[in-house]
């Protein structure tokens, strides 16, 4: 009973360390598409003096990526209802020339303002419009959403580890005499400290397993007959067979950066 | 005959400066048995304790087997370990381990295979006359057949130097008989070097043997 506790205290925290890569993961693969649609719904005007390329526009800031004629004809003839041919023509012909443009990334509003400068900096470019405070409130809140998870995450891996850390010196502590023992007959550190690595490896093992399963079960039980049609949609997001390999490299690495931190602390055989 | 052990103006302190022993010489050549005696508290087990590399000196030399403790490194330290034999007065056996186990662990850090291994705690078991008792764990066992396993440890890899301290402090008389038995053919037969801390040399000893006592901080041989 007190071995299996012993082995929960380590496996419990270690676990809350690759839940939180996991929801990241997650989060980070079905955000991926949520902001693919901010980056393609999003685009600028630009109103120049006269035609310009795509290739001009390029060569004034690389982020552009496409970029549409607005065709001037359908614009005078919406603004100027029951205006005579002639006096159609003269606006036509002193109206500027507008392009919606669309961006490569999905950018911060720091980074529109430094495009819609470079583009300004061209005299043939008489206007340019961002739309940033629209654009900045969907991206301020993506940014904010994405943030905090990140600082959760961190925050509970910090204090996971050192629980883990403090369950790896009541192992060090239950094993003293037999490391003690190996090391006055010269055994080297790797060889004295196997029993921890030995334990904790297996509950490594253990952690990436229940894992696995938890996010398994959320995909193939609860997300498939949950009716919610986001769910049922980013199903496939949930857990992918690559994510074993994380969850399992990331336990592995916690453990043996815990037994090194522990291990390293011995001043020796105390007597 | 060469010096196994080399002890040049040794001085050793414990960790508040207080000095335990002071500027002590003596050397110990191949095969020479050993008695260090001395009131408790002395630094008898100080002294043996910086033999094999657990208290650094705080002045002076001191080489073991060819290797200056105190300038070598952990890793040589290490190495030096493996061909010392250790024998303490409270066994420091694994609990959680058999007997057989507990005897083959030089080898097992030498990166002997499971087989040498099995052989060789029988037939070092069978040595120490504890040939039944291989698969018993040490708390099963007497304080005098725990010692016998702790001497079958420290000779399991042949080492060249045997390090006792008080083998037989907590030993009735047959036990320490044994145990002075077994160390004696060691010197006798392997031509071991043996150093024993003890209160007392044992009244029956066959082995011409040097005999140094610790007073005052120094270290004297008694001729």
């Amino acid at each position: 009973m007190k071995s299996i506790k012993n082995h929960l205290m380590f496996i419990l925290p270690l676990m809350a360390i690759l839940l939180g890569v996991e929801f990241y993961l997650v989060f980070d693969r079905t955000t991926d598409s949520y902001e693919k649609g901010l980056k393609e719904g999003y685009s600028m005007l630009v109103v120049s003096k006269t035609p310009v390329s795509l290739d001009y526009l390029q060569s004034l800031n690389s982020q552009i990526s496409s970029s549409k004629k607005i065709k001037r004809q359908e614009i005078v003839t919406e603004i100027a209802k029951g205006v005579s041919k002639i006096n159609e023509k003269k606006i036509l012909n002193v109206l500027p020339h507008f392009y919606s443009i669309h961006l490569g990334d999905y950018l911060g509003i720091d980074e529109l303002e430094v495009i819609k400068k470079d583009l300004e900096t061209d005299d043939n470019i008489k206007r340019v419009e961002t739309f940033g405070s629209a654009y900045s409130s969907s991206y301020r809140l993506f940014s904010f959403i994405k943030l905090s998870l990140k600082i959760f995450i961190v925050f509970m891996a910090v204090v996971s580890l050192f629980l883990i850390i403090k369950q790896m010196e009541i192992w060090k502590y239950a094993h003293r005499q037999r490391m003690q023992v190996m090391e006055i007959f010269g055994a080297p550190l790797m060889l004295r400290s196997g029993i921890l690595f030995k334990v904790a490896i297996i509950d490594a093992l253990l952690a990436t397993i229940f894992t696995s399963l938890f996010f398994l079960y959320l995909k193939f039980q609860w997300a498939a007959n949950s009716g919610i049609d986001m769910m049922m949609q980013n199903k496939e997001e949930l857990f992918k067979m690559t994510d074993i390999v994380v969850l399992l490299v990331t336990a592995l690495l916690i453990v043996i950066i815990a037994v090194y931190s522990v291990v390293f602390t011995t001043k020796g055989e105390e007597e | 005959m060469s010096n196994v052990i080399s002890v040049s103006h040794l001085t050793l302190a414990y960790e508040d400066d207080k000095e335990i022993i002071k500027d002590v010489n003596f050397n110990i050549k191949k095969g020479e048995f050993v008695f260090i005696t001395g009131p408790s508290g002395s630094g008898k087990s100080t002294l043996l304790k910086a033999l094999y590399g657990q208290i650094k000196p705080r002045e002076g030399s001191l080489v073991v087997g060819g290797l200056d403790i105190t300038t070598s490194s952990a890793s040589k330290l290490q190495e030096l370990r493996t061909h010392m034999g250790i024998i303490f007065q409270d066994y420091k056996l694994v609990n959680e381990w058999t007997v057989a186990k507990n005897v083959v662990l030089p080898l097992m850090i030498a990166g002997y295979s499971i087989d040498v291994q099995d052989t060789q705690s029988k037939r070092l078991l069978k040595h120490v006359k504890l040939s039944e008792h291989g698969d018993k764990y040490p708390l099963e066992l007497s304080g005098g057949e725990q010692q016998r396993v702790g001497v079958a440890r420290a000779l399991a890899k042949n080492p060249v130097v045997i390090l006792a301290d008080e083998p037989t402090g907590n030993l009735d008389d047959y036990s320490s008989n044994v145990i002075w038995d077994l160390m004696e053919n060691a010197c006798q037969q392997l031509d071991t070097t043996v150093l024993v801390v003890t209160h007392k040399i044992p009244s029956i000893f066959s082995l011409p043997y040097r005999h140094f006592i610790i007073e005052n901080k120094g270290v004297y041989e008694v001729h």
